[in-house]
């Protein structure tokens, strides 16, 4: 370690479970750096900062972490703010509710006489603000900022408290070009001052432009730290890929009918102003084909699946075609009618009712079809979820046990019997086998065989590239609301993929 | 399952204490005469309260029920006793005005999304306001002088003994059946079923406490037609809840209402729909206790959607939804009737009765949280 690091991890090994995060990554921070961190989705960015930000706390992991070459041991988020680490997340914090003074001093009030002294928290913040080079009345109420100015208000808090070290975690996500500019050049000005700075991005372009070095993850290892002028992209998406796959993909292929879903220039605003768009969305799937998904974090691939099912955004321009016909739902009750189903990320949120049993979650999407009379057929009710639950290998002491109750794997299989009950033409899954052990994870792949061979058609959305590579026919990459790129089976690598991801298939290609 | 058990059987115990209770203090509790009055008075409170338990279902809940039986007898009252409407058609026009307004309500709710406890909050002010309106501050009986009508007689009908013995008698055979058919269907899907034993020791209590209440009550003038009109309600909102998708609808909503849209559950139709439910019921319970009250006042139906809140809560039914039994709900409604017919007995002032129902909604809730732990 050199003398010169303000804040250095060593050796660190993280656990949640069975999963390593991270697997032994040391990371080194040096005075008055900026020092990117790369790697796909799940390589270990998040976990290490937030160990380094104190929000996974000594103890929870192996390893040491020093602050100016001492060890420290952060028990909590507090304990790092007091050792000068300020960390910005992903998900903004702000309370929208309080002007951009309120939320700049929160917890830090200047007092006068035991009473909050108002006129120094707005004559600071004004201050603070004018030095960050952002033009805003502090008197503002926050919600009623862009998600741009937001995330430019959570960077100046953090810069008020005086920050030795200032951790980034995809700051410019949400952020125009010149909001960008400002920010990067905000960081530039901190460097100057001997602030040292983590920063986490997606965008190749931007690290480049700022960054003195890039350390590389991937599956929770470090590969390598390289000086920006000494490197270009291709390496360090060359150092990014290369994922062991362990698991083990079954993908029979089947032979393919005709177009069921088809996707032409569509167009998708947000239901925020500002939020993320879809433009010239293009793709089709066919019967009997599995079609992949890609592309990082916010790439808008949750959002296209949402739109098609009637719960996301308006479409503003291109056609979509379910089996030849032009096809819009407004709500998904729609889409199920017309054969379109979904399986979604968050299957607690989104999928199941947690209190109810196996019986009533897989019949809830086709009671209009199991009635007698006006009545719920519960003959007809068991006997089919009985044949589903068989059929899955839905792993529960009767039919009537609560869901909730039940372990990941037999939560997912119960969406997705619910959702092949109503008998679709195409199925969209989203992370089918997110947070489920290996051998459902099996099961799912070889469920997809099962149904492409019966000729339905399914879209995969899925971050993990050998998921994408092994189990799809054809693979969209997405990037930024755009399509990065389409691939056959065969033409497909990870550094192509990952690079159509990010905006750069030009470059690998 | 044994939790389910537990609860159910402390609810026992407490209805239990609650009659000893009034039993020791006046005797005259358990009299035939005041048993009979006691089942009408639950009746009025049972209705409203299975119409709550349906609006609580996909976690709503109506503030404004109590001003709404006010308003609906008001209305009615009005009508036949200045307007010399004949009573059945008076009776039609507010039932169909209150599942008008409440589904107006309900789809201001669903749609709108006005959260639907400002929204019957407003209601709760808006109806009874419209019913001292209506009723021009007077006293509107329900009838000219002694004679009767089909809406007097909702409170003061009561059926012939015999008449009594063989609803009785068709009521346990029903039950009996439904109960031995549930059972073998069960069997028949592998769900668990109580042994053969405990199911008929159940259905024999259950056929005693039937032909208990019309013994009891045909010594005074007979089973009261509003027991009746509760026994139809229950059987119906029985139904509706567990055998239909409208029901199935009700929990899902209830339960996880973002899942409930992603599976095509109509979320919006299903609330506007349990809130013109509840317009219906409404509108029945309002006629009911107006009748019991012989005339519409300014104080029918006041703070009664409190009592039935109580009722669902206490029966077991969750205030966020996705949880309640028809069955719950009447114990609920029992243990609230007792209650407020006891004090009345024991000429408890106004005053405690409030403090009384109080205290017992806040136990009840803090009971539920209590046995609802570890879930």
């Amino acid at each position: 370690m050199s003398d010169s690091a303000v804040l250095a991890a060593r050796s660190i090994v993280k656990r949640f479970g069975a999963v390593t995060a991270l697997d032994g990554v040391s990371f080194e921070l040096r005075a008055g750096e900026i020092h990117a961190l790369c790697g796909e989705n799940g390589a270990g960015k998040s976990t290490l900062i937030k160990l380094l930000s104190g929000v996974h706390p000594h103890g929870s992991y192996e390893g040491d972490i020093f602050v100016d070459g001492l060890p420290v041991e952060f028990r909590s988020t507090r304990d790092a703010e007091r050792a000068g680490i300020a960390i910005i997340h992903q998900e903004l914090a702000l309370f929208p509710e309080m002007t951009v003074g309120e939320n700049l001093f929160l917890g830090a009030f200047p007092r006068r006489f035991g009473r909050i002294d108002w006129d120094r928290v707005y004559a600071q913040s004004s201050a603070t603000l004018a030095d960050c080079g952002i033009q805003l009345d502090p008197a503002t109420r926050v919600g009623d900022l862009g998600v741009g100015q937001q995330q430019l208000v959570e960077i100046a808090r953090a810069i008020a408290r005086k920050p030795k070290v200032l951790v980034l975690d995809e700051p410019t996500a949400a952020l125009s070009r010149n909001e960008i500019d400002t920010l990067l050049a905000q960081l530039r000005k901190l460097r100057e001052r001997g602030v040292a700075c983590v920063f986490i991005s997606h965008k190749l372009d931007e690290v480049f432009a700022i960054a003195d070095r890039i350390t590389v993850l991937r599956d929770g290892a470090a590969q390598g730290t390289l000086a920006t002028a000494g490197t270009d992209a291709d390496e360090i998406i060359r150092r990014m890929v290369g994922r062991r796959i362990e698991d083990h993909y079954p993908r029979r292929q089947s032979t393919c009918g005709r177009t069921l879903l088809a996707l032409h220039g569509v167009n998708v605003d947000p239901p925020n102003a500002g939020g993320l768009a879809l433009r010239g969305i293009e793709f089709e799937a066919r019967a009997g084909e599995v079609l992949g998904i890609g592309g990082l974090m916010g790439a808008g691939r949750t959002e296209l699946l949402m739109h098609l099912m009637g719960l996301w955004g308006n479409r503003r321009a291109g056609t979509v075609e379910l089996d030849g016909q032009p096809f819009t739902a407004d709500n998904p009750r729609v889409a199920l009618a017309h054969g379109l189903a979904i399986v979604t990320e968050d299957r607690k949120r989104y999928g199941l009712v947690l209190p109810q049993g196996v019986t009533f979650n897989v019949s809830l999407s086709s009671l209009k079809r199991l009635r007698r009379g006006a009545f719920v057929d519960r003959d007809a009710e068991v006997a089919r979820t009985r044949t589903i639950a068989d059929d899955l290998r839905i792993k529960a002491q009767t039919l009537e046990q609560p869901v909730g109750t039940l372990s990941g794997g037999n939560q997912q299989k119960v969406v997705l019997g619910k959702m092949l009950l109503t008998q679709p033409k195409v199925l969209l899954l989203d992370e089918p086998t997110r947070g489920i052990d290996v051998g459902a994870k099996l099961e799912v792949y070889e469920l997809i065989n099962r149904l492409t061979a019966a000729g339905q058609a399914i879209v995969l959305v899925s971050s993990e590239l050998g998921e994408l590579m092994g189990m799809s026919d054809r693979i969209v990459m997405l990037c930024e609301g755009r399509v990065g790129g389409t691939f056959e089976r065969s033409e497909a690598t990870q550094e192509r993929l990952l690079a159509a991801a990010m905006g750069r298939l030009e470059h690998a290609a | 399952m044994n939790r389910f058990a537990t609860r159910e059987l402390s609810m026992l115990v407490a209805l239990v204490a609650i009659w000893a209770f009034f039993a020791w203090q006046e005797p005259v509790f358990l009299s035939a005469r005041n048993l009979s009055l006691l089942s009408v008075e639950l009746a009025v409170t049972a209705v409203l309260a299975l119409g709550m338990l349906v609006v609580l279902l996909p976690g709503q809940i109506d503030l404004s029920a109590g001003s709404g039986v006010g308003l609906a007898g008001a209305v009615a009252a009005v009508l036949v006793f200045w307007h010399e409407v004949p009573a059945p058609v008076a009776l039609l026009i507010a039932t169909l005005g209150a599942v008008l307004v409440w589904s107006a309500m309900g789809a201001l709710i669903a749609i709108e999304r006005i959260p639907a406890f400002i929204m019957t909050l407003g209601g709760l002010l808006v109806f009874r306001g419209l019913h001292w309106l209506v009723i021009e501050n007077q006293t509107v009986p329900v009838v000219e002088g002694g004679s009767q009508n089909v809406y007097s007689l909702l409170t003061t009908y009561y059926l012939p003994d015999v008449a009594g013995y063989v609803l009785a008698g068709l009521a346990v055979t029903a039950i009996v059946a439904s109960a031995l058919g549930a059972r073998k269907r069960r069997q028949s899907y592998g769900f668990p079923v109580d042994d053969g034993e405990l199911t008929f020791l159940k259905l024999f209590v259950l056929a005693q406490f039937v032909f208990l209440v019309v013994i009891v009550t045909n010594g005074y003038r007979g089973v009261p037609i509003a027991l009746v009109i509760l026994g139809l309600v229950a059987v119906l909102v029985h139904q509706l809840v567990t055998n239909t998708p409208f029901g199935r609808y009700l929990y899902a909503i209830g339960g996880n209402e973002e899942a409930a849209a992603v599976s095509g559950v109509p979320v919006r139709n299903t609330i506007i729909g349990a809130y013109a439910l509840m317009g219906g019921i409404v509108a029945l319970t309002g006629f009911m206790q107006t009748a019991y009250s012989g005339a519409s006042t300014s104080t029918v139906g006041s703070l009664m959607e409190l009592d039935a809140v109580a009722a669902c809560v206490i029966g077991g039914t969750s205030l966020r939804g996705g949880r309640g039994t028809v069955l719950g709900v009447l114990f609920g409604a029992l243990i609230m009737a007792s209650l407020l017919n006891g004090m009345t007995l024991m000429a408890v002032s106004p005053e405690a009765k409030y403090i009384a129902r109080g205290i017992v909604l806040a136990l009840a809730v803090w009971l539920d949280l209590r046995l609802g732990k570890g879930r």
